[in-house]
Parts: structure tokens; C-alpha cells; sequence
């Protein structure tokens, strides 16, 4: 699955507003909703929060993965949020997430949703990356880091 | 019509009633191979024995003698070259494409050995033994030269691959040196032919027509197995839109026919094609599902082919050549065992593994006939000659199954310790369990979670718990030892393997707080085996 069949400039958010992980979560999903990506926002949050309840997606240097497989979807979708000052998202080093990827991939499906999640996360491996996208401006410039 | 078809109908019925009770007594009560089995099911049921005899209710022999070279009707022998090309695609597909580029090169040396040494020593013998062959130019002497050479890749491949020894050092050496000596024995047998056709055409050689020839044999052999080894991965992602590996079985073993087809255009033996097919498909990610759907039709029709090869013997005429078949053998067979086994000694292999690989090389199969009936048809060797190439064939492949087997017993038989066809960059993942079962519910959960991602898994080692996982040319492996799960990964596919497992561990997390929230199990047993005994006398 290509980063850049997934990605659009209408997915990405340079100023998340959110002050707690159920906010973010929701603010990302209204990104999703708005872009005809899932079909039931209730369904789909239930299940991301479910997903959060086993274990925190967030993971180190300000970096979190919020997904779930959920029937509120047909297909996988993704989005990517920035939150400018961080906020706590009881990740595994203890450290505020500043930039979330979510992705939410249907029930029963085959397909490589876990490979894209893999891959988009690769792409932020090195702290330069990471840099790149707390610097952007625009929704532009964040796609330009995973090159597109 | 109606009356072949019936016949052919029982013929198949008896081949396969046969076959199968005689190879299972063979491999099992006689601990020798199946294929041994099959071959000699075929002399008995076949023409020059019980298959002769006159059955009033067919109105003659249930395998009656036809005219030509083969003794078999051609109904019958379309379905052995069926199974002669479904064994060397299914051989192909066995066949680990990296280990058999690394062997080539041996594989080459190997083979190239085996053929001087057994032309030369069947070419030689054939003039000192016959006082009607003058020189080693003659037709007859060059005919039993190269009928000597050619290796039946088809016995040492089945019984490789039922010891699963396939791919080890000396049997992909075996594999390739046996390919190249059959694409060679078919170049020689255009040389042949066509120095036979100038000496009793009494017009010199037409070396540059020979040259021609060659070239188109070798040609196609190293066209189609570059852009087979290309093409193949190509195929098999987009035939994935079909979302049906059936389908994409059928489609591989469909081209497997059309290459063993076009293969025989090119004066090639069709089971050239058919081994190349094969082995363009095993590099693919769905090279364990072909091989899979391929079983049944293999099991079927393998057991065919070699029942109807031991129906080739014809006792009658290897007695009247008897002695001078005899020697004739016995050198073709040394010939291979030290024209193979010595190149193979200064090709990196020890002793054990020189002997194993000229053993190997040793049964002589359908190339041998084809080889006899173009000799025989074009007048160049007689019947009693041809008596001779099956009595080699007949030797060779019931002598070398007992001694390939044997052979291939004890540790390695490659010098070089460094063997390894692994990746050497791949990262090591280690989760430890409490228990086999914790550890064995999450290896399955694994397997589920990354044929969901539209990985292939499939099991690599019968007897240890090692499972390949592979998309595309993506390759992990994944192990499990007791209440430990290994999984090795190249790094650039360290952090897909890590969220995996991560994602597996919470299911895990989650069916154990699912079994904490079950009713008792001992109150589930007890429910369980109330009412079963009851007060009442029935």
C-alpha cells in the first residue's frame, strides 16, 4: 500500500486543538467524517478508544499511532494531526505527542493495514523527520515529508 | 472409438490399482523407494508379461503391443508424458532458486563430466565388444555413446524429494547438473543424427547445420529460465486480482504444458520446459499453494509415468544382448559415478557428498529412450541395441534408488561450513511465554494476522515448528521452540513485525481476560458429565 494513495492535502491537520486523547481522537475522526471516509463516527471512536483502553498507542519522541480495525470504515483510511504544544497521550517514554498518524482499516478485509502503519511510522524513525513535520506550515509541506 | 477409450479407461485403472499397491509395498514392507516399485509394476502388468495375455473379454491382451518404438498405445503414453511433465514442474517448483544459481556453476562442471566420461566409455565399448562397429564414428557407436549419457532427473528428484533433501548442497546440484546433462544429451543427439545422416548419406558433415541446432537447444534452455526466473513474480501479482490461488495454480501448470510444448519444438525434451516452469514459479510468494493444488494431480499421475516406463522392458530382447548390455551398463554406471562424483570433488563437495552426487546421477529414464527410438527409428541402432539402452535404464534406475537413498544418510557432504542461503541481516524478535500452548496461541494468531495482511505461511520443516511467512519478496521466518517464538526479519521490516506482534499480544491479553470472565471449568466438566450413567437398568 503506497503512503500516497492514502494521503491527501483534505487529511492532514497542521493545528489540532485537542486537549486529551479522547479529544484528539475526535477532532481526527471529524477530519475523516469530512472527507467521506467513515461511515459511523460513533462506531469508529468507540472502537478507537477501545483499542487505547488495551494499550496506548502513543509511542516515543512525540510520535502516536491511534488505529483500530472497525466497521465504520469500507477501506483503510488514514489521517495526520499536529498538535503544537503536545499533549499527554500516556505514551511508552512518559513524553507529550505531538504528531499523530491514525488509521483505521475495515473488519475482515485483507489487506496491508498493519504494513501501512508500519510504513507511514518508518517514515518518521529519524528525529530530522520528525523536525520536518513540527515545522510545517501547511498541509503541503507535511506530505512533502513522507514524499508526496 | 469406443471400444480405445474403454481399454484405455482399464489400462488406467490397473496402472493406478498397481502402482500404487507395489509402490506402498516397496517403500513400506521392502523399505526400498516407491518409484522402484512403480517401475517394476509396469513390467509385470505391462506388454512382455501379464499385460500380453488374452483376455476373451476384451477380445485380446489388456496391453497389447503396438508397432513402434514405444510398446505402449499412445493414448497411454500422452498420459505418462502428462506425469513425466507434472514431476518436473512439481520438481521445479521444489527446487530453491537461490541455492540452485549458487550450484549451477557446479551443477555444470558435474554434469558436463559425467557426460564426457559415459560417452566416451559407451562409445568405446560399443566398438571393442561389436565387431559390426568399426570406429568410434560409426552411427551405432555414437548412438550408444549419447544414449549413455542422459540422466533421469525424474527418479532422483522424487526420491530427493520424498527424503526432502531437495535442496540440500548435493541435491540441487544433482538437479542442475542433471537439466544441463539432459539439455546437453539433446545437443549431442542433434550432433548425432547429423553426422549418422552425412555417413550414410556418404556426404561430409554439416558442422554449421550441427551448430545451428545446438545453439537453438541451448538458446531456449537459457531464454526461458532467465525470463521465466523475470517474468514469474510479475504474473503471479497481477493474477492476484482474481483473489483465487486455484486459479493461479491452474494458470502456472497451464503454461507448465505450454512450455514443455514449445521446449519440444526446439528439439528440448518437454520436461525441460515443464522443470522450467516450475522453477520460475518457486521464487514466487505463492510457490507452497501451487505445489499444494498440484498433489493430487502429481499423486495420480507420477505413479503413471513410471509404471508405464517398466512397461518399456522387453525381457526377450535384452537376452539376446545380455552380456555385452551387462558391460555396457556397468560402465555407464561408473561412468556417472566417477565422471560426476570427481569434478564434484574439486567443486567444493567431500567424499560423501562426490558419491552422493554421482549416485545421484546415475538412473537413466526417458531422455535414454527417446534417445534409443530416434536411434532406432532412423535405423542407426537395431533392436537388440535398443534392448541394451533399456537394459541401462532398467539397471540404472532399480541399482540407484536403493544406493541414493543409503547414500544420503550421515551429516553433510559439503566442505564449506559457510553454506548458508539465509539472510544474514535479518533481526531476531523473541517473545518468551509462560507455557507451549501461550506461545503456540500466539503463533497461530500470528499466522492469521499476517495471511490477513495477504501473506503466504506455510510450514517449512515437518518435524520443528518453522513456518515461512512471505509476500512478494518480502521473507520472514517465523519459529517456534517450546514456549519461545522466534521471528526473523530483514530490518527494514522490523517495525511491520513489531506492530504485529504487538497487536496479537493484545488479542492474547484479550482472550485471557475473556477466559477469566468463563464460568467455572470445573462446574463446565461436571455439567459435562452429568448424564451420562443413569439409575436405570438399560
Amino acid at each position: 500500500m503506497k503512503i500516497k494513495n492514502l494521503l491527501t492535502e483534505q487529511l492532514i491537520s497542521v493545528d489540532l486543538q485537542g486537549s486529551s486523547k479522547e479529544e484528539i481522537i475526535g477532532e481526527m475522526l471529524n477530519i475523516l467524517l469530512k472527507a467521506g471516509k467513515v461511515a459511523d463516527r460513533d462506531l469508529a471512536y468507540a472502537d478507537l478508544l477501545s483499542r487505547e483502553k488495551k494499550m496506548s498507542t502513543g509511542m516515543q519522541y512525540g510520535v502516536a499511532i491511534p488505529h483500530a480495525k472497525t466497521l465504520a470504515v469500507a477501506e483503510l483510511t488514514a489521517c495526520i494531526g499536529i498538535h503544537r504544544k503536545g499533549i499527554d497521550f500516556d505514551s511508552l517514554d512518559g513524553q507529550p505527542a505531538n504528531i499523530f498518524i491514525m488509521t483505521l482499516s475495515p473488519v475482515d478485509r485483507t489487506g496491508p493495514h498493519v504494513q501501512f502503519l508500519a510504513e507511514i511510522s518508518m517514515v518518521l524513525k529519524s528525529r530530522a523527520a520528525r523536525l520536518k513535520v513540527l515545522e510545517s506550515v501547511s498541509a503541503a509541506e507535511v506530505l512533502a515529508v513522507f514524499g508526496i | 472409438m469406443a471400444h480405445e477409450m474403454m481399454v484405455l479407461v482399464l489400462q488406467l485403472g490397473i496402472i493406478v490399482l498397481f502402482s500404487r499397491f507395489f509402490g506402498w509395498f516397496f517403500a513400506n514392507v521392502l523399505k526400498q523407494s516407491q518409484v522402484l516399485g512403480e517401475l517394476i509394476s509396469g513390467m509385470v502388468i505391462g506388454p512382455y508379461l501379464l499385460g500380453g495375455i488374452h483376455l476373451s473379454v476384451i477380445h485380446g491382451p489388456l496391453f497389447p503391443l503396438t508397432g513402434g518404438t514405444i510398446p505402449i498405445s499412445p493414448e497411454l503414453y500422452g498420459f505418462a508424458v502428462l506425469g513425466s511433465i507434472v514431476l518436473l514442474f512439481v520438481s521445479g517448483l521444489e527446487t530453491d532458486l537461490p541455492t540452485f544459481i549458487k550450484f549451477s556453476g557446479k551443477g555444470t562442471i558435474v554434469g558436463l563430466g559425467g557426460i564426457v566420461i559415459t560417452f566416451l566409455l559407451g562409445n568405446g565399448i560399443a566398438v571393442l565388444l561389436n565387431p559390426g562397429i568399426p570406429n568410434m564414428l560409426h552411427p551405432s557407436a555414437l548412438f550408444l555413446g549419447t544414449l549413455s549419457t542422459a540422466t533421469s532427473v525424474g527418479i532422483t528428484a522424487r526420491i530427493l524429494s520424498d527424503k526432502r533433501k531437495l535442496s540440500s548442497p548435493e541435491g540441487v546440484t544433482i538437479l542442475a547438473a542433471a537439466v544441463i546433462d539432459d539439455v546437453l544429451s539433446i545437443v549431442l543427439l542433434s550432433i548425432v543424427i547429423g553426422m549418422s545422416a552425412a555417413a550414410s548419406g556418404g556426404v561430409g558433415i554439416v558442422w554449421g547445420k550441427i551448430g545451428i541446432v545446438a545453439l537453438k537447444a541451448i538458446g531456449f534452455w537459457l531464454i526461458c529460465t532467465i525470463v521465466g526466473i523475470i517474468l514469474a513474480p510479475v504474473f503471479t501479482r497481477k493474477m492476484k486480482v482474481f483473489e483465487s490461488i486455484d486459479m493461479i495454480a491452474g494458470v502456472s501448470l497451464g503454461i507448465a504444458l505450454i512450455l514443455a510444448g514449445v521446449s519440444e519444438m526446439f528439439e528440448l525434451a518437454m520436461i525441460i520446459g515443464a522443470y522450467i516452469a516450475g522453477l520460475s514459479f518457486s521464487r514466487t510468494d505463492v510457490a507452497h499453494e501451487i505445489h499444494e493444488r498440484t498433489q493430487g494431480l502429481y499423486n495420480f499421475l507420477v505413479p503413471i509415468f513410471f509404471s508405464a516406463m517398466g512397461m518399456m522392458v522387453n525381457f526377450g530382447a535384452i537376452k539376446e544382448v545380455f552380456w555385452f548390455g551387462l558391460a555396457f551398463t556397468l560402465l555407464g554406471i561408473l561412468g556417472k559415478i566417477f565422471g560426476c562424483g570427481l569434478p564434484a570433488l574439486f567443486a567444493g563437495f567431500n567424499l560423501r557428498g562426490a558419491y552422493r552426487i554421482g549416485v545421484g546421477m546415475m538412473p537413466r529414464g526417458e531422455v535414454t529412450l527417446i534417445v534409443a527410438g530416434i536411434g532406432l527409428s532412423s535405423g542407426a541402432i537395431g533392436q537388440d541395441m535398443f534392448g541394451v539402452a533399456i537394459m541401462t535404464m532398467l539397471v540404472a534406475s532399480i541399482a540407484a534408488p536403493p544406493l541414493i537413498i543409503k547414500s544420503f544418510e550421515g551429516g553433510s557432504g559439503y566442505r564449506s561450513k559457510a553454506l548458508d542461503t539465509g539472510d544474514a541481516r535479518s533481526h531476531a524478535i523473541e517473545l518468551q511465554f509462560p507455557n507451549f500452548r501461550a506461545a503456540e496461541f500466539m503463533r497461530r494468531s500470528l499466522a492469521d494476522g499476517f495471511r490477513e495482511e495477504g501473506f503466504f505461511v506455510h510450514r517449512l520443516d515437518h518435524d520443528r515448528l518453522v513456518y515461512q511467512v512471505r509476500q512478494n519478496m518480502i521473507v520472514f521466518t517465523l519459529l517456534q521452540e517450546q514456549d519461545k517464538l522466534i521471528l526473523n526479519t530483514p530490518p527494514e521490516h522490523e517495525s511491520f513485525v513489531r506492530l504485529m506482534m504487538m497487536e496479537k499480544l493484545l488479542e492474547l491479553k484479550d482472550f485471557l481476560s475473556g477466559l477469566e470472565s468463563m464460568k467455572s471449568p470445573d462446574m463446565m466438566g461436571a455439567e459435562l458429565m452429568k448424564g451420562m450413567f443413569s439409575l436405570d437398568a438399560d
